[in-house]
């Protein structure tokens, strides 16, 4: 018998948090008895700021490990989950890793009964208007929690690996039990509060296990690409380039059908476009080209290619004109541009109520991890320039 | 009498990538020059080594260079005034430090390399490929492959044990596979220092050693009046490396315990009373064996041979192994276009080894894996199945398939 976990994991932010909960699921489960061994899926870039990644962990009761190698070692990805961790909640919208493999749904490989685990603070009907039905009963797991993201190479030490750890502990005792987890965070850290953090986890989790039943979900919008044949494409590594179009309004640049990006997004940038001086600023910076130039001079956002960098929202020198807000409260990438020239009011209204109260701040560089400001509801056509400094993180 | 026991010589057990085992192999060789320059997979051990020596494990030199090439050079250099070095590299990378690969060998220092086998590059990959490392093959180094996070950490002791033997004194390059080893966290046991120490004696150069106190010049212009003298030189170092990394292994193995057997050069699984075996370097060994397990169930009487070594060539211990079977099918993780049949590397070294033999095996070739791609269970069920195919069927003896490719 042989049990996998996939742990989905946002790129470079969460790639040491990935690799220590995969290793230390191996680590647990020896000291059961078992053998086990670890690995990321090789294909991904996860230096890349934000994309979906995946670590694993393969565990068996009663193979040698080196069978259990032959089966799950040499392989790019896995077919199936017993268990599928998400570490950022909004990647319940789809997962495109790096380069041809489509957007793909996030409980794609848990099995029959499996467990899809997500590190959370919203209900799981929430999460499952986004996540692809299967034709077969699984579950949903709960988290409570925020994502843990840390900076370009550290790791925030903030005790999600830990209640992961407890977390599984609660869906499959078998796997890890809760015991075994204590017990090797006890020895390991000589720390208490790591082996009471993962006992709370697990405890929690207990409370918010849903069974999704076969069908329950969103019909997977997005095809699968099929990859052609050695004699389909151009000799010499040769890759045709997008045909070239230009024309002023939404969508109006050509772009790259086969790999839009927006699964990379945690946060998106919400424009008021009734505050906005057409400085030119977020058009200029943005380093995926989202914005489109509209007929009226202002900047429409591509949200199909917009990875969320937050980049547009730094530059941006008006108070409250482009603020980054979480993905999980937006239905689609419909053109934001539209929306506003359809109803300016309306637009306005809407835009307010998705950006809230506050103002999430990511301090990606040193890794201090989400800190929340104030915001403030700016009346309409109220432009006040302010001057940002141009430093990529607060310290709180 | 005092009783003394002796002092354990694995100490701990820790779960380590590939990359990961093999510094602790260099860290336990008590490395004196690192030099580094990275690329992916091979960039892991750099990062892991870094780390020892910040963190006081490991009292090394660790250089940066501006690239492969002066990588390559900084430890050869220091290699000649003796110190202990290590560098590594992986995929294109490797390619370009190849200028001073070849003075390494050719000045007969030995340095130790890990190669994370990596696709050359174009297209950009970063999965494996052997042809990097294979790239060797004839310049005078010693070659082979790991397929375990376990080895990895103990050909690190064994591949300088080898090397700086002074009947040797010839750079080795330790190959695994890119991702599937050198990126897999497995548990591994560490050995303690002093069992090291036990097996691995101090690097002496003697009076090659470049110092002020022994004033001699290194690799002058010499042109044809000596250069076939120090091929032929070069040429008997490579002979008596035979004998030596035997005797490396029986040396180990009285420290260490059995983990490897005579011939040593390579592992045979299941082939005692086989009549067709596989045979590849590498990882492919885990869906390889298992592949035989289980065909062994239904009936077949299949085996898998995983060779480790490949400079120096095991002539007469793979004939005599591959010569008993119907028939032998070789995998090949790497391509030699153009070359006889448009087989792989592997082939042509196999079937040149197997021509003396009075009565050959049919022989089929697999290219298979190139870039990374994974080779499972049932592709190696699969050519099992060709290769028993041409135990039986003399047409296809010859034949190179190539398993997994879309088409």
């Amino acid at each position: 018998m042989i049990k996998r976990v996939e742990i989905n994991y946002r790129g470079i932010f969460q790639k040491t948090l990935a690799k220590k909960i995969g290793g230390d699921i191996v680590m647990v489960a020896s000291r059961m008895g078992q053998v086990g061994f670890s690995n990321g899926r090789y294909s991904d870039s996860p230096e890349r700021n934000g994309i979906p990644c995946k670590y694993f962990a393969f565990v068996s009761p009663d193979l040698s490990e080196e069978e259990l190698e032959a089966e799950c070692g040499a392989k790019l990805d896995i077919d199936e989950a017993n268990i599928s961790v998400v570490l950022d909640d909004t990647m319940v919208k789809g997962v495109e890793p790096w380069g041809w493999h489509g957007i793909r749904p996030i409980n794609e490989k848990v099995v029959e009964g499996g467990y899809l685990l997500v590190v959370s603070r919203k209900q799981p009907e929430e999460l499952l208007q986004w996540i692809g039905r299967k034709p077969y009963d699984y579950h949903l797991a709960i988290l409570p929690g925020d994502a843990s993201f840390a900076g370009l190479w550290v790791y925030k030490d903030d005790l999600t690996h830990e209640r992961v750890l407890g977390a599984i502990a609660a869906l499959d005792p078998s796997l890890i039990s809760l015991e075994a987890v204590e017990a090797y965070l006890r020895d390991k850290m000589h720390e208490p509060a790591r082996a009471e953090a993962a006992r709370q986890a697990h405890d929690e989790v207990r409370q918010r296990v849903r069974v999704v039943k076969a069908g329950e979900g969103r019909r997977w919008p997005y095809a699968i690409p099929e990859l052609p044949k050695w004699n389909e494409f151009a000799e010499g590594v040769v890759v045709r380039a997008v045909p070239r179009h230009f024309e002023i309004g939404p969508r109006g640049q050509s772009r790259n059908e086969q790999f839009k990006r927006f699964t990379t997004r945690t946060q998106r940038p919400v424009v008021r476009f009734d505050l906005c001086t057409k400085c030119m600023l977020c058009w200029y910076d943005c380093p995926d080209e989202c914005f489109d130039p509209t007929p009226d001079g202002l900047f429409d956002v591509n949200y199909e290619y917009c990875v969320g960098c937050g980049r547009c929202a730094q530059v941006c020198p008006v108070k409250e004109c482009i603020v980054m807000v979480d993905e999980l409260r937006f239905e689609d990438n419909s053109s934001p541009w539209e929306f506003y020239r359809r109803d300016p009011q309306g637009y306005i209204r809407w835009a307010e109520e998705k950006k809230g109260n506050e103002r999430i701040v990511y301090p990606f560089v040193t890794g201090t991890g989400v800190a929340t400001v104030p915001g403030e509801h700016v009346p309409e056509g109220q432009k006040t320039v302010v001057k940002k400094q141009d430093k990529l993180e607060v310290s709180l | 009498m005092t009783l003394t026991q002796p002092a354990p010589v694995y100490v701990r057990e820790d779960l380590l990538t590939g990359c990961q085992a093999v510094a602790h192999g260099v860290r336990l060789a008590d490395v004196d020059v690192v030099s580094a320059y990275p690329i992916r997979p091979y960039t892991e051990v750099m990062d892991a080594l870094s780390k020892m020596i910040a963190d006081g494990e490991l009292d090394a030199e660790y250089i940066i260079a501006d690239s492969e090439h002066s990588q390559f050079e900084i430890v050869k250099h220091a290699s000649s005034v003796g110190a202990r070095a290590f560098a590594g590299s992986s995929g294109t990378g490797w390619m370009y430090g190849f200028e001073a690969l070849v003075v390494t060998a050719t000045d007969r220092l030995p340095v130790l390399f890990l190669v994370g086998n990596r696709a050359l590059d174009d297209p950009g990959a970063f999965g494996v490929e052997h042809n990097d490392a294979l790239a060797l093959r004839d310049m005078g180094w010693l070659l082979f492959w790991v397929t375990t996070p376990q080895e990895a950490l103990e050909h690190v002791l064994i591949g300088y044990r080898i090397a700086e033997d002074p009947r040797v004194r010839m750079p080795v390059a330790l190959a695994m596979d890119g991702a599937f080893l050198t990126h897999s966290q497995h548990l591994v046991r560490i050995p303690s220092p002093e069992a090291v120490r036990r097996f691995l004696p101090p690097y002496d150069l003697g009076d090659r050693r470049l110092h002020p106190d022994n004033p001699i010049s290194i690799a002058p212009q010499a042109n044809e009046d000596w250069v076939m003298e120090l091929r032929r030189q070069n040429w008997e170092a490579a002979r008596r490396a035979r004998q030596v990394i035997t005797q490396a292994y029986e040396e180990f193995r009285a420290i260490f315990g059995d983990r490897y057997t005579p011939p040593y050069y390579f592992d045979e699984f299941l082939t005692e009373d086989a009549e067709v075996v596989l045979i590849g370097l590498g990882t492919v060994a885990s869906p390889g064996r298992t592949a035989a397990r289980r065909l062994r169930q239904q009936g077949h009487k299949v085996g898998y041979v995983n060779l480790r070594w490949f400079r120096p060539f095991p002539t007469v211990e793979l004939r005599e192994c591959l010569r008993r079977f119907k028939a032998v099918g070789v995998i090949d993780r790497d391509f030699a276009h153009g070359s006889p049949d448009d087989g792989g590397a592997l082939l042509h070294e196999i079937r040149s080894c197997l021509y003396p033999a009075r009565e050959r095996p049919a022989i089929v070739n697999f290219i298979s894996g190139l870039g990374g791609r994974d080779i499972s269970i049932a592709d190696c069920i699969r050519m099992f199945e060709l290769t028993e195919r041409a135990a039986r069927e003399e047409a296809l003896d010859g034949f190179v398939t190539w398993i997994g490719v879309r088409e």
